[in-house]
């Protein structure tokens, strides 16, 4: 956890402090998410029992366009895209499947994509966005803190915008002050929500 | 004659002349496994001849080892199976404690998890009550285990090792009434045990149910079983031909007040019940035949000689 500004485990039992900051550690590890974050602040309390997570990710690139791993050719209305990062190809296949069906879209070989489009389709290729990370990223996030989060905490509720996030989790019903709770802890931080 | 419970490690070649010296000096194997080139068996052997099958042994580059946990059947239980508490820390002890000759089963709870919401159902309890000991695993914080774990024994009989997160103190200050055995520093845990130190851990898992169950052997020498349960395990097997058919690893595993056969309860029962042992004495009339809440298999519990009369 070199890499995270920003790291802190708060727990009234000491054992289950360390234990959690290790579990949190190798969890983030293994999900690859330590390295887009940067301030994570955990919050346990068994006795309530009560779960927070909350943190600061870092500067995420933006969305991926085709012209970011692919060059498009156009002559009249045979459009040629020419694959350089084989990375997003499943997804921008998956994109063109749908806008303009799968009879139209053919792949004579693993770097190529030959499409028939009419003049008014070809417009604005170049900046159909493929992927954005930031959705996915929100995805792992809030995956890899529930499992870190202590099992049987069904009742959650999550954010994430504007690079903050957070996760509450408990097996009881929330406390009507949980917002104030969470600003609380970013506050340690400091940074506000 | 005491028996004692050990492994032995060989090469394929010549092994059968190993299993005919266990059985001659009148111990009993309790699982033979064929691995590659490799056997592994797991036997009661006498005490006196151990030196013996080691001599034997030798040529044949084969290694004879105590294993203490060899005929007992213990439950692992875990508050749940989900990612929260498998693979690592459970699957890890599971595993561990098997190298010790132990067969052992892992039984989830489906509602184990959570400190207030943890439920223990009445086919848990009764899979548990089933084996020679119970390990339970649980989690990291001690308020959650004092909470959670009197609805968790609710009901189970036999011992119980209970192992967590808190240090060995704090587990034996929490739990009340004690339990049997505590391993401290064990609670969950994300990653795999491979550091000499997590080893180290799993050893003293294994050291304290070795405790509790020679504790458990003492208390039965005292009021000795009618029968062996290896010698009746040798007994069905010679004389039901239709374990030889079950593709389990274990057709009938060892227990140490009895057996568990895995055969369905309708229609072997009675034929169990009038196996003959030795000169009219059946099974029935030493131990007790019932179903088993683990599938449709038979649960055979040996009485103890205080009980029959009678010792073969």
């Amino acid at each position: 956890m070199d890499s995270v500004e920003y790291f802190e485990v708060e727990c009234p039992e000491a054992a289950g402090k360390e234990y959690y900051r290790k579990i949190a550690d190798i969890v983030l590890l293994d999900h690859n998410l330590i390295r887009v974050i940067r301030k994570l602040h955990i919050f346990i309390d068994p006795r309530v029992p009560l779960f927070i997570a909350v943190g600061v990710t870092k500067k995420l690139p933006g969305p991926v366009k085709v012209r970011d791993f692919a060059d498009v050719n156009i002559q009249d209305r045979q459009v040629t895209i020419t694959i350089g990062d084989e990375a997003y190809l499943a997804a921008l296949l998956h994109l063109l499947w749908e806008k303009f069906g799968k009879e139209r879209v053919d792949q004579p070989d693993r770097f190529t994509i030959l499409l028939d489009l009419a003049p008014e389709e070809q417009a604005g290729l170049e900046d159909l966005v493929v992927m954005d990370p930031s959705v996915t990223l929100y995805k792992d996030l809030i995956y890899a803190l529930q499992v870190i989060q202590p099992e049987g905490f069904k009742v959650r509720r999550q954010y994430y915008a504007g690079g903050k996030f957070y996760l509450v989790a408990s097996e009881d019903t929330l406390p009507e002050d949980i917002e104030d709770l969470v600003r609380r802890k970013f506050a340690l931080m400091g940074e506000q929500l | 004659m005491i028996l004692e419970p050990v492994t032995y490690k060989g090469g394929l070649y010549r092994n059968d002349e190993i299993v005919d010296l266990i059985e001659d000096v009148g111990g009993y194997i309790i699982q033979k496994q064929m691995v590659a080139t490799e056997v592994v068996i797991q036997a009661l052997v006498p005490r006196d001849d151990i030196a013996l099958i080691r001599e034997v042994a030798k040529p044949l580059a084969g290694e004879i080892t105590p294993s203490p946990l060899v005929g007992t059947e213990i439950a692992v239980v875990t508050p749940s199976l989900e990612i929260h508490h498998l693979p690592h820390a459970s699957c890890d002890v599971a595993e561990y404690i098997r190298r010790f000759g132990a067969k052992t089963n892992m039984v989830g709870l489906a509602r184990g998890f959570g400190k207030r919401i943890a439920q223990l159902n009445d086919e848990e309890r009764d899979v548990i009550n089933e084996h020679d000991l119970a390990i339970y695993l649980l989690g990291d914080f001690e308020e959650c285990i004092r909470h959670k774990f009197p609805v968790l024994r609710r009901g189970i009989e036999v011992p119980i090792v209970v192992s967590g997160g808190p240090s060995k103190e704090t587990l034996q200050k929490i739990i009340d009434p004690p339990v049997d055995g505590y391993v401290g520093e064990v609670g969950r845990f994300m990653h795999r045990t491979k550091e000499s130190e997590e080893i180290d851990k799993l050893e003293e898992v294994v050291a304290e149910i070795t405790r509790v169950v020679s504790k458990k052997r003492e208390e039965i020498a005292k009021d000795p079983l009618s029968v062996s349960p290896a010698r009746l395990m040798d007994i069905i097997r010679e004389q039901v031909e239709e374990i030889h058919r079950v593709l389990s690893p274990t057709p009938i595993t060892v227990q140490m007040t009895g057996l568990r056969v895995k055969l369905p309860y309708d229609t072997f029962s009675t034929v169990l019940k009038k196996l003959e042992i030795e000169r009219g004495v059946t099974i029935g009339d030493l131990a007790d035949i019932r179903p088993s809440r683990m599938r449709d298999y038979i649960l055979l519990k040996i009485r103890p000689f205080s009980d029959t009369n009678i010792m073969i």
